[in-house]
């Protein structure tokens, strides 16, 4: 392997870097979102919606990130007359961010959980509804306590989307495949592998930092 | 003010409270006293809608807020009016429950700008008035964790006032808090007591209850055994069970 081979791959992979990137990302923020839908269904005494979030929880957790993606790409559009043409891109999308969704949930929920019942009693004696309390009280609480399973979720999303290149999107690991079929050097996965560390290495300080910021008053 | 009748509470097996009849006047100072567990603060709870009554009626300014028949899961009452009337009930904390992600101002602030809307800086206006009445103006831009628990729930009460309520809950406002610390809160309180505050306070302060109550209720497994005004009730308890409770603890 000739360090050429390895500047001349360093573009593409730059590129696929970059689409790892936004997948992780906007799929984090689509599963947070949803997320917390879910969490505050979990908490809900409603039991309809309580049990319909479990349900969609237990779906996501217990199955492969890789089936639900096939699921999305290939089985999904069938159930339409005519098929749906779902490209590649938004189907990894729903695919992640559908996934880490469980996961936020559960990890929101036990955030939510872990604030003491008397914050939420010291707001509703002063005359804030359960709506009012949860917003400006108690998920204001979790943030903190939040940050290190959403770092963890997030860095496993990060690693987790190279499944994505299954259905031929061309992220950072397919397009080192790409590249090590190209030339029959395998050893560009090195500096691949870099990239991911690279990348993780960022956002666990980013979340350190973010911990940090959010401790003040403790 | 206040009107509580037949008032029932049972969490599961467990009978709490067992036909409370129990009534504060305006600009009254009632201390609830007993031993633990005996339902004092389960009484409290009840006023403001924390726990919901098993069966019983509960008025507030004579407005119904529970209306609940035995065997009825359903309290007859319209539950929003029920919770906009309890506004006018302010609530201290043994452990305070301040909050901890918000400055002591904010903490004082919040229930005025979310609840009622108001303003941030009118807010504030009114917020550094109460925490100047309880000695704590300098101390606005701090968070409750760099507070002493007397100082904390010096906040506590300040907060409660924010909402402008007509009367005042305390549910062992000392109880959690190092000897020392105790008077500056009593302080606060008798200073609200003197200002015509109407109070129904849960305490062990046998000292308070005598200096500033007008009324003393003793309570003992769920009932209210004896009321009386202070000084009838520390110099001459007629039930036996308030005389071994007195006995005890003073």
């Amino acid at each position: 392997m000739k360090l050429e081979q390895i500047m001349n791959a360093m573009p593409a992979l730059l590129k696929g870097s970059v689409l790892t990137l936004e997948l992780t990302v906007i799929s984090i923020i689509f599963g947070m979102i949803l997320g917390l839908f879910l969490a505050l269904g979990r908490l809900s005494k409603n039991k309809v919606v309580n049990s319909c979030c479990w349900f969609y929880i237990w779906l996501f957790r217990g199955t492969p990130l890789l089936l639900q993606i096939f699921f999305i790409y290939f089985a999904f559009p069938m159930f339409f007359t005519p098929p749906l043409k779902l490209l590649d891109f938004p189907s990894a999308l729903i695919a992640l961010s559908l996934n880490s969704a469980a996961y936020m949930a559960e990890i929101l929920r036990a955030a939510i959980q872990s604030i003491d019942k008397g914050q939420m009693e010291a707001a509703k004696a002063l005359g804030m509804s359960y709506g009012q309390a949860m917003k400006k009280v108690i998920i204001p609480q979790s943030y903190r306590r939040l940050i290190p399973p959403v770092g963890n979720e997030f860095i496993m999303l990060l690693k987790d989307s190279a499944l994505v290149s299954s259905i031929g999107m061309t992220e950072l690991l397919r397009v080192t495949t790409q590249i090590a079929n190209r030339t029959g050097n395998a050893v560009i996965y090195l500096p691949c592998a870099a990239m991911y560390l690279i990348l993780t290495t960022i956002f666990t300080v980013i979340f350190e930092k973010l911990e940090k910021r959010y401790s003040v008053y403790e | 003010m206040i009107k509580v009748e037949k008032v029932c509470k049972a969490f599961g097996h467990l009978q709490v409270l067992n036909g409370i009849d129990f009534a504060v006047r305006e600009g009254e100072v009632v201390c609830i006293i007993g031993p633990s567990g005996s339902g004092k603060s389960t009484l409290l709870r009840c006023l403001n809608q924390l726990e919901s009554v098993t069966s019983g009626k509960v008025y507030i300014e004579n407005e119904l807020i529970e209306d609940k028949v035995p065997g009825e899961a359903y309290s007859k009452v319209n539950h929003k009016k029920a919770a906009e009337i309890c506004t006018k009930l302010g609530m201290v904390f043994q452990r305070f429950n301040l909050f901890p992600h918000m400055t002591v101002l904010e903490n004082v602030i919040i229930s005025p700008m979310t609840v009622k809307k108001m303003p941030k800086a009118q807010a504030a206006a009114i917020g550094l008035k109460l925490l100047q009445k309880v000695g704590l103006e300098d101390k606005k831009d701090e968070y409750p964790s760099r507070l002493s628990g007397g100082q904390q729930q010096r906040v506590a009460i300040a907060r409660a006032l924010a909402m402008q309520p007509k009367i005042m809950l305390f549910d062992e406002p000392t109880s959690a808090l190092d000897p020392e610390l105790v008077g500056e809160v009593l302080s606060v309180m008798k200073e609200l007591a003197a200002e015509g505050m109407t109070m129904i306070v849960v305490t062990h302060e046998m000292g308070f209850a005598k200096e500033v109550a007008h009324r003393v209720v003793f309570m003992d497994k769920g009932e209210i055994l004896e009321e009386n005004t202070p000084s009838e009730i520390f110099a001459n308890p007629r039930h036996e069970r308030t005389k071994a409770f007195l006995h005890k603890v003073l």
